[in-house]
């Protein structure tokens, strides 16, 4: 099961860490993935820096936009899916 | 157990009137608390200087201890008489209170103020005594922790006269409403609120008259400690939060970095929600021990905006808290819930925050901000900066 974590942080939300969670929840419902995925929410990752909010599959970090989802989802969340039912 | 008296009010002007002729008036001196409800003679700005004149005389001498049959000559002779009418008249309710609930009622011409206990609405043993050739009925009050006075102003048994109601709102049946309305858990602040805005229902939104509720309810102490932000000494982690950890009462902590601390220093996860009830309001955490744990700035930033409302004396939304985000959860803690509130303020910067609008002057302003209501809704407040 993959886990994707998104920071729900003072700085991402200011940035739409509520639209990639909503996002998210819903490709992986439209997708049937829920047995595959697991989503869940942290405070700061300390990465407020970046361009973008804060996620991580897996425990690796990416920085993600909002306007962007559906790009990442496709890229990164069902590569990491795959990914672990080759393996 | 440690006791605590709490105050509230609300008071709806009369429709088209820019100032109520009704007024509350509260000092705090030592143990006790004297609130004042007068209402003047009339509406408008007479009544308004009447009621002003009356609350705050009758207010600073009985807090300060002087004889009933002083003050109410006093007031007799202070009161500008009305030219139409020829006379000078406010109507008035005191109560004069210890933390214990011990202490006394005056009333003069107000509708009989309404003792709420154990949930059910009952009248006060009064007794009638003449000043001044005045006669001003006295009540010796001895309340148990949960009990009520709701006093009031006659706009709320005249709520909806002639409208909808042929005799307004009689006293039986503000009884039943109260005993149907009232919650254990509210405040006297909600109770207030809860009633004047019923009248406001009466009169359809429009009230024929001044209608003002203050109420006053003994209850046990709520010590809260709130931890905003890490402090600036990093090796101190520890130390600071062990003393935030301190005391009975509730443990609410504001913000990410804050939370993390928190959860390390006593050997727990964090655990964070993923719903957002309140779209500005980012999902609350959860950790072993901590009673509310949620985002820092923009949460109290909405918290501030809950605050003004809930102070505003002539709002109406309901003074108690069912959202879930996390700032009417805090909202409830702080202040429907809490008589005590002391904030651990950590003032360590978050780089990442410069320049974005969430950074520390912003968050030091906001407690600020907030610990001042606080105040004003008769919290005792401590403020620590670390």
């Amino acid at each position: 099961m993959a886990k994707i974590t998104v920071c729900i942080g003072s700085s991402c939300h200011l940035k739409g860490s509520r639209k990639v969670v909503e996002e998210l929840q819903y490709l992986v419902k439209t997708n049937k993935l829920d047995d595959d995925v697991e989503l869940g929410g942290a405070f700061c990752m300390g990465k407020c820096g970046a361009e973008g909010v804060s996620v991580t599959v897996n425990d690796k970090y990416y920085a993600v936009d909002p306007a962007k989802v559906t790009e990442f989802f496709d890229d990164v969340v069902v590569k990491a899916v795959n990914e672990e039912k080759k393996a | 157990m440690e006791l605590y008296l709490e105050n509230g009010y609300t008071s709806l002007n009369k429709a088209h009137e820019e100032l109520c002729g009704d007024k509350v008036e509260v000092a705090y001196n030592g143990d006790y608390t004297t609130v004042v409800l007068a209402d003047g003679l009339g509406s408008g700005v007479k009544a308004n200087i009447l009621a002003t004149l009356t609350s705050k005389i009758l207010c600073t001498m009985v807090s300060n201890g002087i004889d009933l049959d002083e003050c109410v000559n006093t007031i007799i002779q202070t009161l500008p008489v009305c030219k139409e009418r020829g006379v000078a008249y406010a109507t008035f309710s005191v109560v004069y209170m210890n933390k214990q609930g011990e202490g006394y009622l005056f009333e003069f011409d107000n509708p009989e103020a309404i003792y709420i206990t154990g949930g059910k609405c009952a009248d006060f043993d009064r007794k009638a005594h003449d000043y001044s050739g005045k006669t001003v009925y006295i009540t010796e009050l001895k309340l148990k922790p949960g009990d009520y006075i709701v006093m009031m102003s006659d706009g709320v048994i005249h709520a909806g006269i002639g409208m909808i109601l042929n005799f307004g709102w009689l006293r039986k049946d503000v009884k039943a409403y109260l005993d149907k309305a009232v919650k254990p858990t509210m405040s006297a602040r909600c109770v207030a609120c809860l009633l004047a805005s019923a009248c406001n229902d009466l009169y359809l939104d429009s009230p024929g008259d001044d209608t003002t509720v203050a109420a006053v309810r003994v209850r046990e102490a709520l010590h809260v400690n709130i931890m905003v932000g890490p402090p600036v000494d990093k090796t101190k982690d520890d130390f600071y939060v062990a003393r935030f950890m301190e005391g009975p009462g509730k443990k609410v902590v504001c913000g990410g970095t804050s939370s993390t601390i928190v959860a390390r220093y006593l050997g727990k996860t964090i655990k964070t929600d993923f719903d957002f009830p309140d779209k500005d309001v980012p999902p609350i955490g959860h950790i072993d021990g901590i009673d509310l744990t949620t985002e820092g700035v923009l949460t109290l930033r909405k918290l501030v905006e809950l605050s003004e409302k809930y102070l505003s004396t002539s709002d109406l939304t309901p003074k108690y808290f069912t959202k879930k985000d996390g700032a009417s959860l805090l909202a409830d803690i702080l202040f429907e819930q809490a008589t005590h509130v002391t904030f651990f303020v950590g003032q360590s910067i978050n780089a990442a925050h410069q320049g974005l609008p969430i950074d520390i002057t912003m968050k030091l302003k906001l407690v600020d901000t907030i610990s001042d209501h606080l105040r004003r809704m008769g919290k005792v407040v401590e403020v620590n900066y670390d």
